[in-house]
């Protein structure tokens, strides 16, 4: 309500400068339009003399609409599903990327099968919970991936067989909302290539 | 303020406009609380093509039910194109206050509708309006399982979807001329951030350097992008010219470093920084080493937004397991609650005159886009239609 107050206080100091600076209030218009029949009218004298003060003035607007980006791509399409994968999904703690000891028997696994298969490679993907900025998930995905790539190395694993991707908290493997589903989703999943 | 939209005339062509205007514009105003729009039902002159060509308003017809302006309308249409001429009476003093003569496409008629609310509002108070800005997300279609873009007028009209590629589309930002949006794409299977041209649909990838990237913010200038880049898991604010491939790293460290937010001014930078151990705000110097942390409540404070004004930084914080929307000063002082509801509110983003934010209410799976005043006294809906709708980008006045 204090602004409405400030509003018609505005009102009046702005309508006793129009009028300071209008010269004979009603007699004379400036009239500044393309259209010179609507030009002619206005300056026409108001009957009453309750008149018009100001100008119209006139502003085009560009032709454009806003256009779609079209670039349907069948790996941008692929990017969206859940792929198999033949080795389980290892799990991080909230706003964690460290390894846990409990991922460390699967990691092994991954490791054994890249170490015994010549040209194998892996994608690992990193996932976030729902929780928090998408964008800090984005990162934090990231860093899943990378730590899990790392350990991997670590294992033996020549770092040329592995490549890292984040979804951050876009692709839940549980649609739930509560600690359960949080808990699936903390995860970094493997992809063979 | 009690003002009277009559029936704009319309002398040819499609004659809903004629109630069109008038209404687009009393919304408008209606979410100010600065203005009441009378009933028509109450209105005892119509307007007639005469009123724009010298004939006066009867005055004492507006006065005695109540109106202090008058916004009066004429629209011609010829084929695709319109010309609307518009008039604001102070119907007190009985003089015209405002007239404005627009040429533009027929269905671009609301924008049409919102500059002219701009024009009355500015009239009454010297506010310049931000009536004809637009807010863009991300969101999931109705079939699918990625995300698209989309942008929406701040009244809730004019939804339309602007990527279409069926992967994740997230996190768009506007240039500041407002004529494109950077945004991320998986298109290729990888994030990668692009430029979309919203007046061609046209777009290009930015840069191929590092891994997962996020758009921050450009630079006043526009020339530049502050983004948040992973190289080898470590990711770090960088500055990437727009007309060149120069990458420079503004901010970093060993921690996660994201979500750049530079100030009007071009010169400082608010980020979000996990090394204390949880996600914290920080504004730093651009090109110094002068760098502090910003927010105190909570344990994970994320999405800083800065003022078009200059004068606060949004962002959103955890507190009591629910988060929240504060502001606080660029100086560290003063930190405010602004935002906080039934459910997370997060993804703050500030309008181009610094009094409202957009954020994303999110409770259980479901996702809406609110406004609020950054006082904190009152919230409304703006869209609800999508799925998983989320990180909203007010942009600049067009």
């Amino acid at each position: 309500m204090n602004h409405l107050l400030a509003g018609k206080r505005f009102l009046v100091v702005l309508s006793l400068v129009l009028l300071a600076f209008a010269p004979g209030c009603g007699k004379k218009e400036v009239v500044k339009s393309t259209d010179t029949a609507e030009g002619a009218g206005m300056a026409a004298p108001p009957a009453e003399g309750a008149g018009t003060e100001g100008q119209i003035v006139t502003e085009t607007l560009p032709p454009e609409g806003t256009q779609t980006a079209m670039a349907e791509a069948e790996a941008g399409v692929a990017a969206t599903m859940e792929k198999p994968s033949e080795f389980p999904d290892i799990h991080f703690d909230f706003d964690q990327s460290f390894i846990r000891e409990d991922a460390r028997p699967t990691l092994q696994m991954v490791a054994d099968y890249l170490k015994a298969t010549t040209g194998a490679s892996i994608l690992i993907e990193g996932h976030c919970d729902e929780r928090g900025t998408a964008e800090y998930n984005l990162a934090l995905g990231e860093r899943r991936a990378e730590s899990t790539k790392s350990y991997l190395v670590s294992l033996g694993v020549k770092p040329g067989a592995l490549s890292t991707v984040s979804f951050g908290e876009e692709k839940p493997v549980d649609p739930g909302h509560d600690e359960a589903a949080w808990e699936k989703n903390r995860r970094a999943h493997f992809v063979r290539k | 303020m009690p003002v009277a939209l009559p029936d704009f005339v319309v002398t040819t062509g499609d004659a809903s406009l004629a109630r069109g205007f008038p209404e687009t514009i009393g919304g408008d105003l209606g979410m100010t609380s600065l203005f009441d729009v009378i009933p028509r039902q109450a209105h005892l002159e119509r307007i007639v093509p005469e009123h724009f060509g010298g004939r006066p308003l009867s005055f004492p017809d507006w006065k005695i039910i109540g109106a202090e302006a008058v916004v009066i309308g004429k629209v011609e249409i010829r084929g695709d194109l319109m010309t609307v001429e518009m008039r604001l009476y102070d119907a007190t003093l009985g003089n015209m206050m405002v007239g404005k003569k627009y040429a533009g496409p027929v269905r671009q008629f609301r924008k049409i509708a919102h500059k002219f609310s701009n024009e009355v509002l500015y009239a009454f108070t010297g506010v310049r309006g931000i009536f004809d800005t637009e807010i863009a997300f991300s969101a999931r279609p109705e079939k699918g399982r990625g995300k698209e873009i989309y942008i929406i007028g701040l009244d809730g009209r004019e939804l339309r979807q602007v990527t279409d590629n069926r992967s994740f589309n997230l996190f768009p930002r506007w240039s500041p001329d407002a004529t494109g949006l950077a945004y991320t794409s998986y298109r290729t299977g990888v994030p990668q951030i692009y430029l979309l041209n919203l007046s061609t649909g046209k777009d290009r990838l930015l840069q191929q350097y590092g891994n997962s990237k996020s758009p921050g913010s450009f630079s006043p200038s526009g020339d530049s992008l502050y983004a948040t880049l992973s190289v080898k898991g470590n990711s770090d604010i960088y500055r990437m010219s727009l007309t060149g491939s120069a990458v420079q790293k503004v901010a970093g460290g060993w921690g996660i470093e994201v979500s750049p937010s530079v100030s009007p001014d071009g010169k400082s930078v608010a980020f979000v920084s996990n090394r204390s151990g949880s996600p914290q705000i920080y504004v730093k110097k651009i090109d110094s080493s002068d760098e502090r942390r910003l927010s105190q409540a909570g344990n994970y404070s994320t999405s800083p937004s800065w003022s078009p004004v200059g004068d606060r930084i949004a962002f959103t914080s955890l507190k009591e397991g629910r988060y929240s929307i504060y502001t606080v000063r660029p100086d560290g002082s003063d930190q405010r609650l602004a935002v906080s509801g039934d459910g997370d509110c997060v993804d703050p983003s500030f309008s181009p005159d610094g009094r409202y934010l957009v954020y994303t209410l999110r409770k259980n799976g479901y996702s809406e886009l609110k406004i609020g005043s950054v006082d904190g006294r009152w919230q409304r809906g703006l869209f609800k239609g999508l799925p998983a709708v989320g990180s909203p980008s007010w942009s600049p006045r067009q």
